[in-house]
């Protein structure tokens, strides 16, 4: 989610008048009694997480008061758990909504059918394994996971538990970039000659040094960074601002970079592979606690030889551009331009040879292939793989010289140093067992 | 005394004022990088840290030898550590086992020492992380349990198997050993 477009814990209550709505409070039965894919069951549902990236989530998910209910909240700050659950229960006008400081606790309930992973990028995989090994169907943010190791792991556990496991990029189920990869993919454009992907820069800065801090009342600092190397608290590195912090994330190139270059992989038809190279250069600072590329710039490359570029814009939000040999096509989330009219024409017109499969809106989605137990739209395997273009480029960045990957083995050809980036030892307690 | 030997004079004298002048030298980066405090400026350790990415394979183990004597410096901090560790990453080899080894044992560096353990290949490395099962308890325990069974060390079955049904181990370690058996089965399945 865009965070400029998101609405408050508190502005969405006095927005939707919520704040003194009070509803009876519906029946909820234990989801053994009638069975997870009862089309009457309403799906019970945690959010792990309380931050930035959650306030997208709790609007949508108490628009479905008939068929959805949030039963748990967790976060490491009370006041984030605590704030979460108040407005949950004051939304549903009962007390049911209990708050969680320790995710476990909040996986090991019976009585939740899935679980939404808000949490900073550094803990997705631990939880959204976590969840699945405890039956749980996952929604899980994006980026999917930090490192590719952790990807291949969670999907794997996606696979063994059977679970449903939702990446949240929901540009899958805007009918926009449904379209481009469609009309792309149908050979709209003729031969593609690459794909031009922009991210905005970062968006917090500090200085070269920095001072550690005392742990607020209400933080637990330990689990906030769980699997992470531990470092001193300091305010500018713990909410939102661990983005900017490569122990917990890698920047714009996993935040935006998993949305935009996803539409590039839905359109080359890579959902289930990748790239066979990468190249870049990215600039990074040299002090000061933010370690990601504060300029991003590299180039993947699949083997039937059509480039993507990711590349930062400082005049703009991100956009994804395809160009062929007939033209280009533009698209963001609020804007869709092209080289001529025809090819926006043609591209709405029907009947096109290949249909990728269509979703509008990517909760209803979800919440569909709970109760069905088909695959969603952006099922975790092609977050995997969109994840892993991310990384690709952030270890290609970073190591500063062409890479080969193999997209079939996920390794790199002949480069130990990058492989040995693919993935990093946890903190203790934390692996990813 | 001529006039060139005199000019010669005065301009050695005013070099040697002007090198005094200086704030002083520029620190080697390989020595400074492991006194860098949490927070501090770390862009020594960031020279270090390109000159190793820099290094071509025929140049790891150079570059992992000086790494090694960092290390060893007894000035070394915390975060000076961690940092050597994380660059011991890139490009250890089994040259390393013995130094990382001795300090995964200890608990004051047994984080740092075990993310560069796990990333070097081989059997010394998984000796190493083996061997340090009896050193440390807690979660410290937990952690190493787990990055033995992700590199599928079958041979610690049976010391797994004991700690997760002892009853005097951490919960979190029985934890963690009962999760590392049932990841060395699948493994191995």
């Amino acid at each position: 989610m865009n965070p400029s477009t998101l609405l408050s814990r508190r502005d969405f209550l006095q927005k939707t008048g919520l704040a003194t709505a009070v509803a009876a409070a519906p029946l909820i039965l234990p989801s053994g009694l009638r069975g997870q894919n009862a089309p009457s069951k309403k799906i019970t549902v945690g959010i792990i997480g309380c931050g930035n990236i959650s306030d997208s989530h709790f609007p949508a998910i108490l628009g479905y008061p008939e068929s959805v209910r949030i039963l748990a909240v967790c976060d490491v700050d009370k006041e984030r758990r605590d704030e979460s659950a108040a407005m949950v229960n004051k939304s549903y006008g009962s007390s049911d909504c209990k708050a969680y400081a320790d995710f476990r606790e909040l996986n090991r309930r019976s009585d939740i059918d899935a679980v939404f992973v808000c949490t900073p990028d550094h803990w997705h995989a631990l939880v959204a394994i976590d969840a699945m090994r405890n039956g749980k169907d996952v929604y899980v943010e994006k980026p999917l996971t930090l490192t590719i190791q952790e990807g291949r792991a969670l999907v794997d556990a996606a696979r063994k538990y059977n679970r449903v496991a939702q990446h949240g990029t929901q540009h899958r189920s805007m009918k926009r970039f449904h379209d481009v990869a469609e009309f792309v993919r149908n050979q709209g454009l003729g031969k593609l000659d690459r794909i031009e992907c922009y991210i905005p820069p970062n968006n917090r800065h500090c200085g070269a040094t920095w001072t550690p801090e005392p742990v607020p009342a209400g933080l637990d600092w330990d689990m906030w960074l769980g699997p992470a190397p531990w470092r001193p608290y300091t305010s500018l590195g713990c909410h939102y601002n661990f983005r900017f912090i490569s122990e917990c994330a890698y920047g714009q190139v996993t935040n935006w970079g998993a949305h935009y270059l996803d539409i590039g992989q839905w359109a080359l038809d890579m959902d289930n592979s990748g790239p066979v190279s990468v190249e870049g250069h990215g600039e990074f600072p040299s002090s000061g606690l933010f370690t990601n590329s504060t300029k991003v710039d590299f180039t993947v490359r699949y083997a039937n030889g059509v480039p993507m570029h990711c590349r930062t814009r400082h005049d703009g939000g991100g956009t994804v551009r395809f160009v062929g040999e007939r033209g280009w096509l533009d698209i963001a989330r609020n804007k869709m331009s092209a080289s001529s009219n025809d090819l926006l024409r043609e591209m709405q017109a029907s009947g096109k040879k290949i249909q990728l499969p269509l979703s509008n809106n990517h909760h209803e989605n979800f919440f569909d292939c709970v109760r069905t137990r088909k695959m969603p739209i952006a099922d975790v395997g092609i977050g995997h793989r969109t994840t892993t273009v991310c990384n690709l480029g952030q270890i290609g960045m970073v190591l500063g010289r062409k890479l080969r990957w193999d997209p079939a083995k996920e390794e790199f050809i002949g480069d130990d140093m990058a492989n040995r980036l693919r993935g990093r030892a946890m903190r203790s307690p934390w692996a990813l067992i | 005394m001529s006039d060139k030997a005199s000019a010669s004079a005065a301009k050695a004298t005013r070099s040697a004022v002007d090198r005094k002048s200086n704030a002083g030298t520029t620190p080697d980066p390989w020595e400074a990088c492991v006194r860098i405090e949490y927070g501090g400026d770390r862009s020594l350790a960031w020279s270090v840290r390109e000159e190793i990415i820099a290094t071509p394979p025929q140049g790891h183990a150079g570059a992992e030898a000086r790494l090694l004597k960092a290390l060893a410096r007894p000035d070394c901090t915390d975060a000076g550590r961690a940092f050597v560790c994380q660059m011991l990453v890139m490009v250890a080899g089994a040259t390393s086992v013995p130094a990382l080894a001795a300090l995964v044992r200890d608990a004051k560096s047994t984080e740092a020492a075990r993310y560069a353990l796990a990333a070097i290949p081989g059997p010394e490395a998984t000796a190493a992380l083996r061997d340090a099962l009896g050193a440390l308890s807690g979660p410290a325990k937990a952690g190493l349990i787990g990055s033995i069974a992700l590199r599928g060390d079958a041979s610690v079955r049976y010391a797994l198997a004991g700690i997760k049904d002892n009853p005097s181990e951490a919960a979190i370690v029985r934890e963690a050993a009962t999760r590392a058996l049932e990841h060395l089965a699948n493994a191995k399945a």
